[in-house]
């Protein structure tokens, strides 16, 4: 376990190194990456100026939920990039991932330590604002329990996300193509979990709610945070599970990338 | 235009082929469809009208920007970027045919492709789920083609012209994310452009974007009246010149620079 | 005790056929065929530590099918296979610690980084102790002729030099036996000749066992002993290469040139020998083993008739090989 950590650290270091090599180019896409996410929001913010806010949820109220989404998401794709489905399908493709395998240690490990986008801090610190911004405008009754519990619910968010790029990436030894359908759930998961889901068709919020554990992760926790009633009757310990809905997810994951691994080795491409 | 015909036939083809991966595609833009059209609804709440835009052609709009979604490449493309690094131009610019000329006829063979197999059953479905509206007189649909093939060959020539930094940068792809970031935000794709302030609007209507979505839209929608719309399809025309001119000149200046220091 | 046996190998794969053409894909729309592909379809082999053995076959034989089990990569449909005392896909982690694999198309080095940090980087994941590392690098830079490009990153190298690297990365650690998938594809000669040399100096010093599938078959006469031909799926030979050549080399000729006199005047045909070419004085008499020895031809010819001088032409390997391909010369499996 040491040894593998060991390597874990030198491969995430090699990959720093090799991205600052280029300069230029990381500070771009920094800026690209974290530009993107801030004009977007301010597109969000022109809208719900014009609208009065969204589904009884004001500017501020919203921009806590997307700031917390996007911290979480940021950093998810900083750690989980490895495993990014188009990216990661190709690697199968071209047989970088049976290189992987021809190593004496966890394939799995290697994968996580194979790419480490650092570029995504731009989108982090931009999540940051955001939620700076909601928490400054919002002026909100934290309670120690809060504020322990915020730093846990972003960190659960990245289990759930990296659980849907692992399940993402192991859908991907099946298919020739990477297909398109596993956007749905990362980009398509965290899109949606920016707004309040009371706002979606009853069906869409089951789906996360019941097959995905997304409402637990976002809204739940939300409404206790900012003290909003629950228009949607979820029973008062849901804004706690975020912990469980996090691990959950991703050691579903881990259990079907093993068995995709299991499947790869069955089959080849 | 026999050239174009064949590509178009092998994408065609392709798409067939693949097509667990195209039913998949399409189910992905329905979705997101589906979760633009709720937010619509919920920003709307108890309104019918906003900036002369009822409801009805809010989530209109959520379906027609999803179906013209990958004809237009809104997500941006980064082909001709990878030729130019690899070297494979060497070769392209050897071939009987202007080089700007082989790619546009290979994204549109593409891009019909992917109205016909995309677009259209995407607008279908979304008619099963909400009440859509269509235009209503020839003339409209007459402009709305033209609205359509003026932004495919504006938003090709922007994309080719962020493509060919790759002349230049070694890393052209960070350019790539920024400029098709920009696209997506300025063009009206997330969202009206009406909706948005006026300083918003003066600002976007200084860059080709809005060009690309928001005056296919607005046709779309009929809410030009006829002197609006001339003069929309006119600035359609006028970027689409513009950018060529461009594009010209920066491959000329690219090529040359590829002769010279040998890439 | 053998290092790897092999024992009724069989690897079977399902294909989707995709239909041509444009009806064909309207087609397909409707059903689906699959295929049943025997990639390798009941193989047995042993090989011995110490051993420098060519795996050879045409594209789509199954050379890399077999050595994607061989390492581990894959898992058969049935059959056994034991390699250096494990089951490769099973005991995975433990048996490629013990093992070096290269696969000529792809490289096992970290694209952006120098190739001494990629070295460097298999030193922590193999846990080499730091003199072995340090020895085994100094030894491998000299023979590879690595130092020129040590700083450099691997997307600025040569396909040659990748190899080199790459080789050199597979040895590092020691390893019991090196698998190699076509090290020398694409190379120019200079650069062939150098991996051959080395891949001999550290089997024949070192006593690695190698196994190494290739299509250049002077990779096959400069290396090997021993050869191993597959197609289809199936061996269609395996023992010394001397004795491929003696049973299916085809004839060989004999060139004489004879005195100026004697030219002219004989038919000078000899029986079991017959002649292919005619030229002046010089005359190429094509024989096969089984009616005449090359020496037995020669006593008899100079009994008759003055020699000036005369060389024996050996058939070419490669149409030793073609041949067996296409003709398909040994139709069952040779054991």
């Amino acid at each position: 376990m040491r040894h593998t950590l060991d390597i874990y650290r030198r491969l995430i270091l090699v990959q720093i190194r090799s991205q600052l090599q280029y300069r230029v180019s990381f500070l771009l896409d920094t800026l690209a990456t974290g530009f993107q996410v801030f004009i977007s929001f301010i597109t969000l913010a022109l809208i719900l100026q014009r609208f009065d806010g969204i589904g009884g949820w004001t500017l501020s109220e919203v921009a806590f939920l997307y700031g917390m989404v996007e911290v979480a998401f940021g950093t998810m794709d900083m750690l989980f990039s490895g495993f990014d489905p188009a990216n990661f399908g190709r690697q199968v493709r071209q047989g970088a991932f049976d290189q992987l395998l021809l190593r004496p240690i966890s394939a799995t490990l290697q994968v996580f330590g194979s790419q480490f986008i650092i570029r995504r801090v731009g989108r982090i610190a931009q999540g940051l604002a955001v939620l700076t911004f909601a928490i400054v405008s919002l002026n909100l009754n934290w309670t120690p329990a809060k504020l322990v519990y915020l730093p846990i619910v972003i960190a659960s968010l990245v289990c759930f996300f990296g659980g849907l790029f692992m399940i993402g990436a192991t859908i991907t030894f099946w298919t020739v193509d990477s297909i398109e359908v596993i956007n749905i759930f990362t980009y398509g998961g965290s899109e949606m979990m920016s707004y309040p889901m009371h706002i979606y068709p009853d069906w869409v919020r089951r789906f996360f709610t019941y097959i995905l554990p997304a409402i637990f992760l976002n809204y739940a926790p939300a409404l206790y945070f900012l003290g909003k009633p629950d228009p949607l009757g979820l029973p008062p310990f849901a804004a706690f599970l975020a912990p469980v809905a996090g691990i959950a997810t991703l050691l579903a994951a881990l259990a079907f990338w093993q068995y995709g691994m299991r499947h790869y080795q069955s089959t080849g491409t | 235009m026999r050239l174009f015909f064949e590509l178009f036939k092998r994408a065609f083809q392709r798409a067939l082929t693949y097509r667990a991966a195209s039913i998949a595609g399409l189910m992905t833009n329905f979705f997101f469809g589906l979760l633009r059209a709720a937010v619509i609804m919920a920003l709307y709440g108890s309104r019918t009208d906003v900036s002369g835009i009822s409801i009805q052609d809010a989530i209109t709009f959520t379906g027609i920007t999803q179906a013209i979604l990958s004809f237009l490449n809104i997500f941006g493309s980064y082909d001709v970027m990878n030729s130019v690094s690899s070297g494979e131009i060497a070769t392209d610019l050897l071939k009987p045919y202007s080089y700007f000329a082989f790619w546009m006829a290979r994204d549109f063979g593409n891009a019909i492709n992917q109205l016909l197999l995309r677009g259209l059953p995407l607008i279908l479905t979304y008619a099963v789920f909400f009440h859509i509206t269509l235009p209503n007189t020839l003339a409209q649909w007459l402009a709305l083609a033209v609205a359509l093939m003026l932004a495919w060959a504006v938003s090709f020539s922007w994309r080719f012209l962020v493509n060919l930094s790759a002349f230049w940068s070694p890393e052209a792809r960070g350019i790539g994310r920024l400029a098709f970031g920009l696209t997506m935000f300025l063009s009206g794709f997330m969202m009206p452009l009406r909706f948005f302030p006026d300083w918003f609007v003066a600002l976007c209507n200084l860059t080709p974007f809005p060009s690309i979505i928001n005056t296919v839209i607005e046709v779309y929608l009929g809410v030009l009246g006829g002197p609006e719309l001339i003069r929309a399809l006119l600035s359609q025309a006028f970027w689409l010149v513009l950018l060529f001119v461009i594009c010209q000149l920066v491959m000329r200046a690219g090529v040359r620079k590829l002769v010279i220091q040998g890439g | 005790m053998s290092i790897i046996s092999v024992t009724d190998l069989h690897k079977h794969f399902k294909v989707n056929k995709h239909r041509s053409g444009l009806a064909g894909a309207v087609r397909g729309l409707f059903s689906t065929e699959s295929t049943l592909v025997r990639a390798v379809d009941g193989i047995s082999f042993s090989v011995e530590p110490g051993e420098l053995v060519g795996y050879l076959g045409p594209n789509g034989a199954g050379k890399s099918t077999t050595l994607k089990m061989l390492t581990g990569l894959l898992v058969p449909t049935s059959g056994q296979l034991l390699s250096n005392g494990h089951v490769p896909w099973r005991e995975r982690k433990t048996y490629v610690a013990r093992i070096g694999a290269v696969f000529g198309q792809r490289t096992t080095l970290w694209w952006d980084l120098p190739v001494i940090e990629s070295l460097e980087l298999l030193q922590y994941v193999y846990k080499v102790p730091r003199e072995r590392f340090r020895h085994n690098l100094a030894e491998f830079r000299e023979l590879l002729e690595l130092g020129p490009f040590l700083n450099t990153p691997v997307r600025s190298l040569s396909l040659g030099q990748r190899m080199r690297a790459d080789i050199c990365a597979a040895l590092l650690h020691e390893p019991d036996l090196l698998f190699l998938d076509e090290p020398t594809i694409g190379l120019d000669v200079v650069a062939k000749e150098r991996i051959r040399q080395f891949i001999r100096h550290i089997n024949r010093e070192r006593g690695v066992t190698v196994l190494l599938t290739t299509h250049d078959l002077s990779d096959v006469e400069k290396l090997c002993e021993r050869v191993m031909i597959i197609d289809h799926g199936r061996l269609l030979y395996d023992g010394q290469l001397a004795a491929l050549r003696d049973r299916f080399g085809g004839k060989r000729e004999l060139v004489v040139d004879f005195a100026e006199d004697e030219g002219a005047a004989a038919d000078l045909s000899v029986d079991g020998a017959t002649i292919i070419e005619r030229d002046g004085p010089r005359v190429v008499y094509s024989f096969g083993r089984e009616t005449i020895s090359a020496s037995g031809l020669i006593s008899l010819l100079s009994a008759r008739y003055r020699i000036r001088d005369l060389s024996v032409r050996e058939p070419d390997i490669e149409d030793t090989i073609r041949r067996i391909y296409e003709e398909r010369l040994l139709e069952k499996p040779s054991n």
